[in-house]
């Protein structure tokens, strides 16, 4: 099935809007705003099945009809532009290579919803991100197709690009909106959810960079369109990522539910040449790591489901023999760690101890204790916080003991007899 | 790291914004619903301009914002971006993030912590670079990859570290300028 997301991928820098118009972008947003009503809108994308790329895979059109149908007020719509995933590089490609596809699509949720201004929270790291944003805006308020009178139709719709300053917990929509409105970077407990309570306490709906992507195309080719790519239970294509030991490291497009296999042999070129394969990620930092026997895994929300993990961003890392998984393992034990907001107890002392732990059997210094203690973190931790932070450090830790336990089971410290038992963990 | 100066040209603690940069931030706290949703654009521009965030500004922040410095400094220290302290004229960023790591992240850190004589979260002595690994940056299909202010250095090995590092180490011009160059001939 043809590629649509990713056309404009190979440039060296951002497409400016004559040229993205001559390619038909904006095309679709003027119709649409000219002979559509809000709601048909929301049916269209509900009808499609378009669901959240950015992790969570949320039905899109449903999270939109949450937004208030006779608004008093504003309401918003916010983009999550804060990738911050480790595996994850996607949505920086459509920021800028293609932004007047993103805007186009802004265009459009803003109309659907009933949102007059769209706020794009782009990670702080991401300047050239910004500025290719930045410029597309000013192209379009220039040429009439956002602001005061987008499109002509006399609706207002505004797009303002804000820039985060470093921190992975602002990719959570609530932690965001914190963000967004100057504060400390820490997810809001709900509810309220954000169609009720969101930006600056107005209804707000917070959508990937690379959801929003897909509805121009959704619009303009129709549902069965959509529908005749991907899964049943997740329609369309998506942008995988590969990085790690593949011959051709990258973003590719390709259709929802190919095995990890198929992403990685046929898109990224395969393993790099001379190396073998360790383990491989999934998804991203969170969903954690899977052996090579299950590289036929189906990339698809509700198939990765079933195997404990998830689809994430459908960023595939590939990690090599060379690098051992406690090694890898640690990266990413410590990066939780440090990027933990703080803010509740079970995952500020959890992301610390289970890293510390971790630290211990990298240094070959583990004990047989330490896999309960581990358990309890992440027992402890789960389902007991504001966010889902806990969930996300459980995913490598809680995957490399399922599939990699004899990496651990090797690194216990022989017992010595006059040593002190007990389970410390500081040191 | 304390007890560096600030960069050369650089403004120093006690400087107070020119009059073109203060009317920015009076826009930026008026361009969000409310005063404080300019707050993080604030600091962004008052750090280019100073190269760091100084009390000053976080009083003026404040000022602008309708919240107490103390606020401000909260918000401040949540985000590893912003600087507290004068930084180093060329602060590296080295990616130790997983797809970096497994493309050989720590052999570059390691190679440049020998070649600037500083470790890892240190500052050379003339304060001209300062060392530091960062978490991922989403450069993970082009890694390792690594970061000075914000300019993105992307399929970096040991001696195309080498060879940014002799060219920066040259240029006693404008910083940000001297940046762009190095990564316009890193690209070739």
């Amino acid at each position: 099935m043809a590629n649509y997301l990713s056309l404009e991928f190979a440039r060296s820098g951002p497409m400016l809007l004559a040229e993205a118009r001559g390619k038909g972008r904006w095309a679709t947003a003027e119709r649409v705003l000219k002979t559509m009503k809000p709601e048909q809108v929301v049916d269209e994308v509900k009808n499609a099945g378009l669901r959240g790329r950015g992790g969570a895979w949320f039905p899109a059109g449903i999270k939109w009809s949450f937004m208030p149908k006779e608004p008093k007020g504003p309401s918003y719509l916010v983009i999550n532009a804060d990738e911050g995933e480790p595996g994850t590089f996607k949505d920086r490609q459509i920021m800028e290579k293609d932004p007047h596809l993103l805007l186009e699509g802004i265009a459009i949720a803003c109309f659907a919803m009933r949102a007059e201004t769209c706020f794009v929270y782009v990670r702080g790291e991401y300047l050239s991100s910004l500025v290719a944003l930045e410029t597309a805006i000013a192209e379009c308020e220039q040429a009439g197709l956002l602001g005061d009178d987008a499109l002509g139709t006399g609706r207002r719709v505004r797009v303002l690009a804000h820039r985060g300053a470093g921190a992975y917990i602002c990719g959570e929509e609530t932690a965001l909106l914190n963000s967004l409105e100057g504060r400390r970077g820490e997810p809001r407990a709900k509810p309220p959810f954000p169609a009720v309570y969101g930006a600056f306490g107005r209804p707000t709906t917070v959508n990937n960079v690379e959801t929003i992507a897909n509805v121009p195309f959704i619009l303009e080719r129709g549902v069965p369109w959509f529908r005749s790519m991907g899964t049943q239970g997740a329609p369309g294509n998506i942008l995988y990522g590969v990085s790690g030991a593949v011959e051709n490291p990258g973003i590719y497009e390709g259709p929802l539910g190919m095995t990890a296999r198929a992403v990685i042999d046929q898109l990224a070129g395969g393993v790099k040449a001379g190396r073998k394969m360790r383990a491989f990620i999934p998804g991203g930092a969170s969903t954690g790591f899977l052996p090579p026997g299950k590289l036929d895994v189906v990339m698809d929300p509700d198939a990765l489901k079933k195997e404990g993990t998830m689809l994430g961003t459908g960023g595939i890392v590939v990690i090599p023999e060379e690098v051992e998984l406690l090694d890898a393992l640690r990266v990413l034990s410590r990066f939780f760690r440090h990027e933990t907001c703080g803010q509740c107890a079970p995952c500020r002392e959890g992301a610390a101890w289970s890293d510390q732990i971790v630290g211990r059997f990298q240094r070959g210094e583990g004990s047989g204790d330490d896999f309960a203690l581990l358990n309890d973190i992440m027992r402890g931790s789960k389902s007991r916080t504001i966010c889902v932070f806990p969930e996300a450090f459980a995913g490598p830790l809680g995957s490399a003991l399922v599939h990699f336990k004899g990496d651990f089971e090797k690194s216990i410290k022989p017992a010595s007899p006059s040593a002190p038992q007990g389970t410390a963990v500081h040191g | 790291m304390s007890g560096a100066s600030a960069r050369p040209g650089q403004p120093g603690e006690d400087a107070t914004p020119p009059e073109p940069l203060l009317r920015e931030l009076e826009a930026l706290a008026a361009r969000y619903p409310t005063k404080r949703g300019g707050l993080l654009l604030m600091l962004h521009r008052l750090q280019e301009w100073r190269g760091w965030i100084a009390p000053a500004d976080m009083r003026r922040c404040g000022t602008l914002t309708g919240i107490s410095a103390a606020e401000v400094f909260s918000v401040v220290s949540f985000y590893t971006m912003f600087r507290t302290r004068p930084g180093a004229r060329f602060p590296i960023g080295v990616c130790r993030n997983i797809a970096c790591f497994v493309q050989g992240s720590e052999r570059v850190t390691r190679a440049l912590s020998e070649k600037l004589g500083c470790e890892p979260g240190g500052m050379t002595a003339d304060g001209k670079f300062s060392l530091q690994e960062v978490e991922c940056l989403g450069s993970c299909g082009s890694g390792p990859c690594l970061e000075i202010d914000s300019r993105y250095f992307e399929n970096v090995d040991t001696d195309k570290a080498g060879r940014i590092v002799d060219r920066l180490a040259r240029s006693d011009g404008d910083a940000t300028e001297a940046i762009e160059e190095a990564a316009k001939a890193a690209r070739q």
